[in-house]
């Protein structure tokens, strides 16, 4: 057990260096030029270029800046954004919250309706319902999440005019306290509601297919016929077998939290990192999308370590091979 | 051997539904391609500032936009598009899947180590960020979005790859092969890459999906290329006009769903028919 979570460390770890590299590679080959956008495109001073190229560290050759910004990473330093001025970190922990309310709530919703869908469709396959969940689901699956918050904008605020489209709170009506709470709840229901419908299928499906997989099996026939209820059958034997691909999805869809979340973000204007990263591309903020990425990257890879971990402890059968 | 792989063909075309309607969407798609000139009522280029219509007026079936373009007829041409980028990022990504994966499941040891872990690694890198990241620095042609999705999405048709070479490997006739001295890249393009790649063709189909909606997200971040007509482009351009033309917005997105169906039903019926576990076209 100690050496297989040591080689998945080893491997996360390797994932963080690589990211690593190819952000910086990327940005080396990129075109365009930071200080230029700074000092203006009509200002060429070359004492300024100098003291601008000292002060962000681009005058040292690339393997000492690549090492200089690795290690300062690590140290929780992901340098300064180059248009706000201000620490890319601070700037990143201001949105992780709204980001994570948004995914986290909608991540548990799937999961639970989801995978309640799937068990009810598995254990009455053929049926009206069961036709009906599976093509709704086949067909979400299919679509794009900003076009389905496009349309939900359509019905919900253009057409009824039920719920607030743009944003997390109301600024104009500056609410304090519980009202602020509840306020916020209401501009989250239709980012949220775009975000389980997209991620529902998934846990549809597989809930279904491992369900039916596990009740074809010998066993539960065995069971079945030494005369067992079958809905003890099903709590006691089924239920626990199949469940366990549905939590690995789980863990996956956690671990790529942050960065499902975005276009979505986008859609709603949701103050998260979706939109940080948006302004930063249109502004060639480089140390701010490099620091958005890595730290989405350093999350996925954590997260994915802790599930195979997790999930080694759940099924031996893991752990050996 | 023509005969009995067409025979073959045919059952597997009547025994399993999803195949036989994503064979059908992919026919219609391919006529839409083909007959585009024709079937748009309009040309898709044509411009005019001063014209914003709802669907149906003047001759405009789904109406235009804000610069006055004909969506019906973009939606037509759009098909065009979606289907370049699905089919070329899909060959790239499934050209260096194959490769990596066949030969490290292939020559194993040392070097499958090293590739497994590259996989692993490759697996867990947020793909849709490395896409938007090198798009936006590099340019956003089409030719860009196509090459970037086909170079971050082939680690799983590697994995896939790989676990199939790994068990041809210990097969009779590539053992016989390796005994009658055939060199390794003899041994690898004749009878590993051919007998292993059904997986990864079924896997393929549904990632060339995938590479639909991405092009698709990447216009809808106004990361798409300016010079052609696509639908995540349209959905762009409709999102300001969300509450007073909704029209430009939803046909597209409705295209969308429908042409990545249609990918889903063709990589699930190739999935059941190229797939051992089931036997549609054997017996």
């Amino acid at each position: 057990m100690s050496r297989f979570v040591l080689r998945r460390l080893i491997s996360g770890f390797l994932t963080v260096l690589t990211v690593f590299v190819i952000n910086f590679m990327i940005i080396q080959a990129a075109p365009g030029d930071p200080v230029k956008t700074i000092m203006g495109k009509e200002t060429d001073d070359p004492q300024l270029r100098m003291a601008l190229e000292a002060k962000f560290g681009l005058d040292k050759p690339w393997p000492e800046r690549l090492w200089n910004q690795f290690s300062a990473a690590m140290q929780g330093d992901l340098g300064t954004s180059i248009i706000y001025n201000r620490p890319v970190g601070d700037m990143i922990k201001e949105r992780v919250l709204p980001t994570v309310l948004l995914g986290l709530t909608s991540a548990i919703l799937a999961l639970v309706i989801g995978t309640a869908l799937g068990i009810f469709c598995a254990r009455r396959e053929g049926s009206f319902l069961d036709g009906l969940f599976s093509t709704v689901s086949y067909t979400l699956d299919a679509m794009p999440s900003f076009w389905l918050g496009l349309m939900l904008i359509i019905l919900f605020c253009s057409q009824l005019r039920w719920l607030p489209a743009q944003g997390m709170v109301n600024v104009r009506a500056g609410y304090e306290g519980w009202d602020k709470v509840v306020d916020v709840l209401i501009h989250m229901i239709l980012p949220t509601l775009t975000l389980t419908l997209i991620s529902m299928p998934g846990y549809f499906r597989i809930a279904k297919s491992s369900i039916q997989q596990v009740t074809s099996e010998d066993f539960i026939l065995t069971l079945r016929a030494a005369g067992i209820d079958d809905g003890k059958i099903f709590r006691k034997y089924i239920f626990k077998n199949a469940i366990l691909p549905t939590i690995t999805m789980f863990g996956i869809t956690l671990a790529f939290l942050i960065t499902g979340v975005t276009l979505v973000e986008i859609v709603f204007s949701w103050p998260g990192m979706g939109r940080l990263t948006m302004t930063a591309i249109n502004q060639l903020d480089y140390p701010t999308l490099m620091g958005v990425y890595l730290i989405m990257s350093i999350s996925v890879a954590v997260m994915m370590v802790v599930v195979d971990i997790v999930y080694a402890l759940f099924d031996p059968r893991i752990r050996y091979n | 051997m023509q005969r009995s792989w067409l025979q073959s063909f045919v059952k597997a075309f009547r025994a399993d539904r999803q195949l036989r309607y994503g064979i059908l969407g992919m026919v219609f798609l391919l006529i839409v391609i083909i007959f585009a000139p024709y079937i748009a009522t309009h040309d898709p280029y044509s411009f005019d500032y001063t014209r914003l219509l709802a669907p149906g007026t003047d001759g405009h079936i789904l109406g235009t936009n804000h610069l006055g373009q004909d969506v019906f007829s973009m939606i037509v041409y759009g098909v065009r598009t979606s289907l370049k980028v699905a089919l070329i990022s899909a060959l790239i990504s499934g050209a260096i899947g194959v490769l990596v994966g066949g030969l490290g499941g292939f020559l194993g040891g040392k070097v499958d180590l090293i590739i497994s872990e590259l996989i692993n690694i490759f697996l867990m890198i947020p793909s849709f960020f490395l896409i938007l990241l090198i798009i936006a620095l590099f340019g956003n042609s089409i030719v860009n979005v196509m090459i970037v999705i086909g170079i971050t999405t082939w680690p799983s048709n590697a994995k896939l790859m790989r676990s199939q070479a790994l068990s041809l490997r210990e097969r009779t006739f590539v053992k016989s092969a390796v005994a009658l001295g055939e060199s390794n890249s003899q041994i690898l393009f004749k009878y590993i890459l051919p007998n292993g790649i059904f997986p990864v063709i079924a896997n393929t189909t549904r990632g060339m999906s995938g590479a639909i909606l991405t092009e698709a997200s990447l216009s809808f971040l106004g990361l798409g290329d300016p010079n052609i007509v696509s639908w995540g482009q349209l959905i762009y351009q409709g999102k300001p006009f969300i509450t007073s033309a909704w029209w430009i917005s939803v046909f597209a997105g409705i295209s969308i769903v429908i042409t990545v169906i249609f990918f889903y039903l063709l990589g699930d019926g190739l999935n059941h028919v190229l797939n051992p576990k089931y036997n549609y076209g054997r017996n």
